[in-house]
């Protein structure tokens, strides 16, 4: 990735090479590489298997340079002019305009095959044309691409080598920065014959293609640099629609922005055991097993964040666009108004579909032009499909500190395959640049499975340190309150058990209490009760009492009739008179009460 | 810059077809440019009975006309006259080549 401050560094390296000049290519990370470009006036070899970019890259430095104002000559032994034109057009360069302005100049050098060979030659008529072209063009760089078809015809290596050192010569008495390009065999190494061409040239790059497990990578490598420094790796690329694409990892310096202010992710319990949610331009890896929702904590992450009028690219290696929005909508998270307001752009591709580099200057094409706030990951453990676990690694880093160089908050989903393998937390040995661990995993609890969720890192900040527990609703994610009851944190049933075995506590005293309050209902009813049967026995004795007084009047009235009509005579007095006491009311209680 | 060389005479043409016209680039002075240049008019005028043009290119003067007829390597002669394109590198020191490639053996 061509940084921004690639022409400030161009010129670091022109002081530190001493004297030595050079040219630069303009090509995306390769001046890095070359400690500031070509060596100016001098020759350059290319060498490479068929089809490993050679002319692309030849190319590509000529289309550079000409749109900078830098006129070059492109001499082409296999390809016709058209051809060339077209390939460039796919690459996005139009050379026709350049071509026009005298900036740039295609010379299809093709040799006739029906051509009779008799008697000795040279290459006095290609030097003748080129030096008449760089001539009328003030041109100063050229690329010979395909030399060695030209030097096939000479059939013979000792005057392939003496033509090719004449032309060389030439070149560099006249001041031309010149890059050939040679084809090798298929093992990368040049083939005998034109090894002296290593000798000759003063920068030999090298250019391949292996293929390791079914996924191509291109690589390339400065085998030397007579006189400089260079980058010394194998310099993995790839070619796309703008041209090559080399991006240095080891020159990828530690540019870091310091971590910005707190973004929130979504959701409020979310942010506070996050000590108020991300920090922005930090990276948060999300790690857990399938199906854990570590999607869903990201995307109610990007809702929110485009929401508030903010961009996010949304890298997803494991659903297409479709799906994804679909599947987010079932936890009840939409992100179709973010995907239309065009805060939202979703990046899908098969990590096998292409190599590293092409993934990565994908991406980088899409921050580049999209300028996100966030970057969201998904997921990191796919990556490992790209190729090997180390280009997953270098994919990363470098995807790590373009967000970081550029303030991005990203988060790295990763998945984890399989249940308490704490090893994999890290994901793939990136935790040392990550800032803050978000760790989703089922546990087993009474054999139950929940979900969890546990901030197990934040780098520059408090943040809570227990498991929660961690449900997926169909309104999004919920962290349920912590549980605050004795022993630690309980999910799903035994949480459930343990608030009922108490809330049955407490409804017990409670019920006792209602026990007591009926007993004393009951008693003073009874009470109740009991003077209300008394007092209607009263009643009906009392009611007896007076039927017997009325009888007992009755019955004496009678008895003074029955003496007054048998004449009242003197034996009334032996007639027993009632007691007195029989007279006073109340005064004695009834028998048949009880 | 285009420069008739010696040129042929080109009576008695009629009696055996046309004429050849040769277009023969050369670098200068070069030794083998000089020498394809003695070897084609020796072999013109042993062969053709003089029905035949030379023209010579000097690509050391005239590159233009190298790039329109793409000649890289020098000597290179060029047969203008005959319906298929014909070119020959080289210091056409060997005849039977020259001959066969004109067809007149």
């Amino acid at each position: 990735m061509a940084m921004r401050g690639h022409k400030e560094e161009k010129e670091v390296y022109r002081r530190k090479a001493k004297g030595l000049p050079k040219v630069a290519t303009r090509i995306a990370g390769l001046d890095e590489v070359l400690n500031g470009g070509l060596p100016a006036g001098q020759t350059t070899l290319i060498s490479g298997g068929p089809g490993t970019g050679k002319s692309v890259l030849g190319l590509e430095f000529l289309y550079r340079g000409a749109a900078a104002g830098e006129a070059g000559i492109f001499v082409t032994f296999e390809e016709r002019a058209p051809g060339v034109r077209q390939n460039a057009l796919t690459l996005g360069w139009d050379m026709a305009p350049l071509e026009k302005a005298g900036k740039l100049f295609l010379m299809e050098a093709h040799v006739d095959p029906q051509a009779v060979l008799s008697g000795d030659f040279n290459l006095k008529g290609l030097i003748a044309i080129i030096n008449g072209k760089a001539a009328a063009m003030r041109a100063d760089r050229i690329v010979i691409d395909a030399l060695d078809v030209l030097l096939r015809l000479f059939d013979d290596p000792a005057r392939e080598r003496n033509e090719l050192y004449v032309l060389h010569d030439w070149l560099i008495d006249h001041g031309m920065t010149t890059v050939l390009t040679v084809k090798t065999s298929k093992n990368g190494e040049s083939s005998g014959r034109y090894e002296f061409l290593d000798f000759m040239a003063n920068c030999v790059i090298s250019l391949d293609q292996p293929v390791t497990e079914q996924i191509a990578t291109r690589r390339l490598r400065v085998l030397k640099y007579r006189g400089s420094g260079f980058g010394r790796n194998e310099y993995p690329f790839c070619i796309t629609d703008e041209g090559i694409n080399i991006i240095p990892l080891s020159f990828a310096e530690l540019q870091h922005k310091a971590l910005g202010p707190r973004v929130s992710s979504g959701h409020p319990r979310l942010d506070a055991l996050l000590d108020g949610g991300y920090r922005r331009g930090s990276c948060t890896l999300m790690s857990g097993t399938t199906g854990t929702g570590k999607t869903s904590v990201a995307s109610t992450f990007v809702r929110s964040a485009c929401e508030r009028g903010e961009k996010v690219l949304y890298i997803n290696f494991e659903e297409s666009q479709e799906a994804m929005v679909s599947s987010m909508l079932s936890p009840g998270i939409d992100l179709r108004p973010a995907l239309q307001a065009g805060r939202l752009r979703l990046l899908t591709a098969m990590p096998e579909a292409m190599g590293v580099e092409e993934h990565l200057s994908r991406a980088f094409k899409v921050i580049k032009a999209f300028q996100p706030e966030h970057v969201i990951v998904d997921a990191i453990s796919s990556c490992e499909r790209m190729g090997t676990r180390m280009t997953a690694f270098g994919y990363l880093t470098r995807v790590v500190n373009a967000c970081k160089e550029r303030g991005i908050t990203l988060i790295l989903i990763n998945q984890t395959s399989g249940f308490r393998e704490e090893n994999e937390i890290s994901g793939i040995g990136i935790s040392s640049m990550v800032d803050t661990i978000i760790f989703l995993r089922y546990i087993e609890i009474g054999g139950e499975i929940n979900r969890m969720l546990l901030v197990m890192k934040s780098r520059g900040s408090k943040h809570s340190n227990q498991y929660r527990e961690f449900l997926v609703t169909d309104h999004g994610f919920e962290i349920p309150e912590v549980y605050v009851g004795e022993g630690g944190v309980l999910t799903g049933a035994a949480r459930q058990e343990q608030e009922a075995r108490e809330e049955a506590q407490h409804r017990r005293r409670f019920q006792e209490i209602e026990q007591k309050e009926r007993e004393v209902i009951q008693t003073r009813a009874a009470l109740q009760a009991q003077t209300a049967t008394l007092k209607a026995e009263l009643e009906a004795a009392e009611a007896q009492l007076q039927t017997l007084r009325l009888n007992e009047k009755l019955w004496q009235n009678g008895r003074k009739k029955r003496g007054e009509m048998r004449g009242q005579i003197s034996d009334t007095a032996r007639l027993p008179t009632p007691p007195p006491q029989r007279k006073r009311r109340g005064a004695r209680r009834p028998g048949g009460a009880r | 810059m285009k420069r008739s060389g010696q040129k042929g005479r080109a009576e008695g043409a009629e009696t055996r077809g046309k004429a050849c016209i040769f277009r023969l680039f050369v670098a200068g002075d070069e030794r083998n440019s000089r020498q394809a240049r003695e070897n084609l008019t020796q072999f013109c005028e042993k062969y053709l009975n003089r029905r035949y043009e030379i023209e010579i290119v000097n690509v050391l003067e005239d590159f233009k006309s190298a790039l329109e007829n793409n000649v890289l390597l020098t000597p290179a002669l060029i047969v203008i006259s005959h319906l298929t394109h014909i070119t020959i590198f080289g210091t056409l020191s060997d005849t039977h080549k020259v001959l066969s490639a004109l067809q007149l053996t």
